[in-house]
């Protein structure tokens, strides 16, 4: 197993064009590395940099300590599952999931026994013969995952390779992924646009934007301690309401003006909004951290638009003239269309974005 | 019943003027002047040893221009696919030697390889060679103007097989190569495990085409050396036909047709079970 | 650094190597294409008297008259012996009807083109100072004028090569275009053997196919005419036609048709008013395709022609029959030739487009 390091790498494509602006990233051990983003963040550039697809413009990659930047792909130790699958439609099963094995001049017994055991792991032992085209999208998805597996590489680079399944099948696939991870415990790069899935699976999630790391950390890190106002914007489904908010000190109390609400809070557990005094700050709050409260207790009340019932839960938005807001409700709840309705703050769990930088206001008391 | 009736057109017009004048084309060849019955048109050709020396340079020919043809287009199709800055324009420029008549194909070279042609003309004026060693291009033997018409040939047909190739080219996704790249290939495994087996369909399809009309050969090899001096199987249609005027060479010529025909698809065949993609085609048409 | 260093240079390196391999192929395409130009805007003189022939035609020939005690000798500049030499009669005198031929000879032979005055003049120079030298700008486009002017009947055969191909493109588009819809839109029995019919109709040679056509034809009244050449043409077109157009119908989504019989139109008017203006640049590519490979053709047109040659035919017959100037056929080639490189050029990207369809 194997650790990698990307140290300043940059893409340029064109003069004016860069897939990746500057990158620094360390995978541990076994990690399983999640790198997540809109279309066009860089996420995939960089993958393919580590693959060897893609040259890099500047900087180093290391593989166990050992540079590869310059090194063929063939060479780096790494396999890897593509987007389309990029199976080889004209090789059987069998024989795409033994192509590298047979590169590597592996006696035919050896070759039969990694190929059958790889293929019972992600359950396609009995379409070995079968040619790709024989295959449902799944299958095939699952003939590009033994592919990759059975080569025992350093480091497993995965582009994507959910995005074509349908819904109920991507769901599968993630829970089978994990536990592969878990079995093999090989160093893991996965590319995904869907936070979701990103959620689900990291041990670290790398969240990137315009070919830069916006943040790093574990699920819990960007979902609760999101960096700034694009990863919790970002993160979480529906994602975090935003509401501009002007910050006025009274004698204990910290006031935050909105146009339709005041929010107070405790001065002494937000210390750090002392210099924003008098100015805008972008209040931040997480759709389950808003809740429905007697009218008595309520910061506000607002009119229910729309109710989004998903089983589990119910989304409900709530029309403020300019923004829509989103909540998130227990199932029991009877919330319908134009009822009025008292709302109030998690006040634990808000958080505070810098109006300008649009970064996260830090508090020492850990909020 | 939509689809048939779209389709009626062409079915109609191929009967009308392919597949009639074909089997007419077959039929003459078997009677003679006198409408009687005969296969001594197929007699006089069988027994007429130009017909076994046109027989062998056609052969000759096909066999090395298709396969020098096939080999070059194959490594500028692949050039022109990693998409370099101006390959649009490139490929336009590799497109013209096919857009051009066969005529102006003829002049150009004929204008050329004259003794006081351009090719000589411009070897001298860059001091390659002098008066007295002008090279007799049109003047060489069997095997040499053989090789001649070949290379012009190539020239010629070259765009034509790499456009086809390219299009099958693009088709095939760049990822199952770079797939090809991590799991270990060098460039030339992965060319001849992945690239080639891929492009196989489209590799059938140049092929026969380029063979169909390799067997076909003659115009170039008149315009540039006129009748009988390299005799190959059309141009031995056209002679009988065209230049000995009379109505029985017209019918030999027919036979000679027919002949040529039933060459060209053997070959075809030929090809197809050779190259193992008779099998597929079958399963394919069904 | 040092390794981003070393990258740049590796990569310079196999850039500068694609390029050199790509400059030398550009170089073997067009070294003979431009010889081929370049001789039709030689004269005749540059291309029999002068030896090694020019490699780019000259823009204008110089002469010179000098006078001795049997009268006025022309002198004209040959390149490669770098020195004047005697071009025309050997020697003539100011006589009207001499200053005449001379003014024809010059045009002919060096396609310049000089009034009897200004030879006077010349003469009157040369009288009181022994010789004088003159150049005149060269008529680059004579030898094409003079193809057209002693070619017989080379106008009238490209009018006859246009009318072909106009009836080829009509046939082979209308038949070829319905069968390409119905390959994009339909499935139906025998598709796949339709879809070769161009190897089929390939593979008997097309010299052959016109022999037993010359009657068939005779007896429709179309023998020697455009439209009786064009059916014969249309054969060819027609699955090529199929080809192009099918490539072109799949590429517009079935769904905008649905979503206009859905707005309330048939079928065929969904067609007419959503698919036919989408698929027109396609269609023209293919009507494109058609007239190279009419304007072209040159076999079956001297089997099936008489009196009423194609263009291709008659700088056929110039060039095999050698009754022309080798400058001068290559003018008439050039001049058959641009049409079909500048419709090239216009349909490049079809051209793949209709090839990548196609899969035996």
């Amino acid at each position: 197993m194997a650790t990698l390091e990307l140290i300043d790498i940059a893409k340029r494509f064109t003069k004016k064009v860069w897939g990746v602006k500057k990158m620094d990233l360390k995978v541990e051990d076994k990690e399983f590395i999640v790198l997540l983003g809109p279309s066009g963040c860089g996420k995939t550039t960089t993958m393919r940099m580590v693959a060897g697809l893609e040259e890099v413009t500047r900087g180093t990659i290391l593989l166990d300590g050992k540079d590869i930047t310059d090194i063929p792909p063939r060479d780096r130790g790494i396999s890897m599952v593509f987007q389309n699958y990029a199976i080889w439609p004209h090789m059987t099963v069998y024989e795409n999931i033994a192509f590298s094995l047979k590169l590597k001049k592996m006696s035919a017994a050896e070759i039969k026994e990694r190929v059958e055991e790889t293929a019972a792991m992600v359950k396609i032992g009995e379409l070995l013969k079968r040619l790709p085209g024989q295959l449902s999208g799944g299958q095939q998805q699952r003939v590009a995952l033994a592919r990759a597996l059975a080569v025992r590489p350093k480091l497993f680079l995965m582009d994507e390779p959910l995005s074509n399944l349908d819904a109920k099948l991507r769901v599968t696939m993630r829970t089978e992924l994990k536990a592969i991870h878990q079995q093999t415990n090989a160093t893991s790069i996965f590319v995904t646009h869907d936070q979701s899935e990103a959620m689900s699976m990291a041990d670290r999630i790398v969240i990137m934007k315009d070919g830069e790391i916006v943040q790093i950390g574990t699920p819990d890190d960007v979902y609760f301690r999101s960096a700034n106002m694009f990863v919790a914007g970002f993160i979480g489904t529906p994602p975090s309401n935003f509401f501009n908010v002007e910050c006025e000190y009274t004698k204990e109390n910290i006031s935050l003006k909105h146009s339709h609400f005041t929010l107070e809070i405790d001065s002494m557990k937000f210390q750090e909004l002392g210099k924003y005094r008098g100015k805008e700050i972008v209040l931040g709050v997480r759709p389950e951290d808003l809740l429905i409260v007697p009218e008595s207790k309520a910061v506000f009340t607002a009119e229910v638009l729309v109710v989004e019932p998903q089983g589990s839960h119910q989304v409900v938005a709530i029309n403020l003239k300019e923004i829509i807001v989103k909540m998130v409700v227990s199932a029991e709840t009877k919330v319908k269309p134009g009822d009025k309705i008292g709302l109030g703050f998690n006040i634990k769990r808000i958080h505070f974005f810098d109006s300008k930088t649009e970064n996260r206001i830090v508090f020492k008391g850990g909020v | 019943m939509v689809p048939y009736l779209l389709i009626a057109p062409v079915v109609i017009y191929y009967s009308i003027f392919w597949l009639f004048p074909v089997l007419n084309a077959i039929i003459e060849s078997f009677r003679n002047v006198d409408g009687i019955w005969t296969v001594s048109n197929y007699i006089h050709i069988f027994k007429d040893p130009v017909f076994y020396q046109a027989l062998s340079n056609t052969a000759f020919i096909v066999i090395f221009s298709v396969t020098i043809e096939f080999i070059l287009a194959f490594g500028l199709a692949l050039l022109i696919n990693t998409k370099f800055r101006g390959s649009s324009m490139f490929l336009f420029l590799a497109m013209i030697p096919m857009s051009l008549p066969a005529v102006a194909v003829g002049a150009m070279w004929s204008s050329g390889l004259a003794t006081r042609g351009w090719l000589n003309s411009f070897l001298m004026t860059f001091g390659f060679i002098d008066d007295a060693s002008k090279i007799l291009f049109l003047a060489g033997g069997k095997m040499s103007t053989m090789l001649l018409i070949i290379i012009i040939d190539a020239w010629t047909v070259i765009p034509f097989v790499m456009i086809i190739l390219l299009a099958g080219l693009q088709g095939i996704g760049e990822d199952v190569r770079e797939a090809g790249a991590i799991f270990g290939g060098t460039k030339f495994q992965i060319l001849r495990k992945i690239t080639i087996p891929m492009l196989k369909p489209t590799i059938t399809t140049a092929m026969i085409l380029r063979i169909i009309s390799a067997i076909q050969i003659w115009l170039i090899i008149v315009l540039l050396y006129g009748f009988n001096r390299l005799p190959v199987l059309l141009e031995q249609v056209v002679l009988n036909y065209d230049q000995l005027g009379a109505e029985y060479f017209e019918r030999i010529g027919l036979a000679l047709s027919v002949l040529v025909a039933i060459i060209v698809s053997a070959a075809a065949v030929l090809y197809l079970k050779v190259s193992g993609s008779f099998e597929k085609e079958v399963k394919q048409d069904e | 650094m040092n390794n981003a260093i070393k990258r740049q240079l590796k990569r310079s390196a196999k850039r500068s190597s694609l390029y050199i391999v790509l400059a030398g192929i550009a170089f073997i395409i067009i070294f003979p294409i431009f010889f081929l130009f370049s001789f039709s805007f030689m004269s005749d003189y540059e291309t029999y008297s002068e030896w090694p022939k020019p490699l780019i035609p000259s823009f204008k020939a110089n002469f010179m008259i000098d006078k001795n005690s049997e009268g006025y000798h022309l002198l004209i500049f040959n390149k490669s012996e770098d020195k004047y030499m005697p071009f025309g009669p050997l020697v003539f005198t100011n006589s009207q009807e001499d200053i005449d031929n001379l003014r024809k000879f010059i045009k002919l032979q060096s396609n310049s083109k000089i009034t009897s005055q200004k030879i006077m003049e010349y003469l009157k120079i040369v009288d009181s100072k022994s010789r004088v030298e003159f150049s005149i700008k060269k008529d680059l486009l004579a030898n094409y004028i003079l193809f057209f002017q002693v070619v017989n009947g080379a106008p009238k055969a490209v009018l006859n090569s246009l009318m072909v191909a106009g009836a080829t493109i009509l046939i082979s588009l209308t038949i070829g275009g319905m069968g390409g819809y119905a390959f994009a839109r339909y499935f139906f029995k025998g598709k796949n053997i339709l879809k070769l019919s161009v190897l089929f109709v390939r593979m008997f040679p097309a010299v052959s196919l016109a022999i037993p056509m010359v009657i068939i034809l005779a007896k429709m009244g179309l023998y020697d005419q455009p439209l009786g050449l064009s059916l014969v043409y249309s054969v060819g077109q027609i699955s090529m036609s199929i080809w192009i157009t099918a490539s072109v119908f799949m590429a517009i989504p079935v769904s905008l048709e649905e979503a206009a019989m859905i707005f309330g139109t048939t079928r065929a008017g969904a067609f007419l008013h959503v698919t036919l203006p989408l698929a027109l640049p396609g269609l023209a590519a293919s009507a494109m395709y058609s007239f190279i490979g009419s304007w072209n053709e040159v076999i079956a047109a001297v089997v099936l022609t008489q009196f009423n040659p194609t263009f291709p035919v008659v700088v056929y017959k110039a060039l095999v029959g050698s009754q022309g100037q080798i400058n001068l056929i290559t003018a008439g080639s050039v001049a058959q030739a641009l049409p079909a490189i500048i419709f090239t050029l216009i349909i490049r990207k079809y051209i793949i487009q209709m090839w990548g369809g196609v899969k035996v």
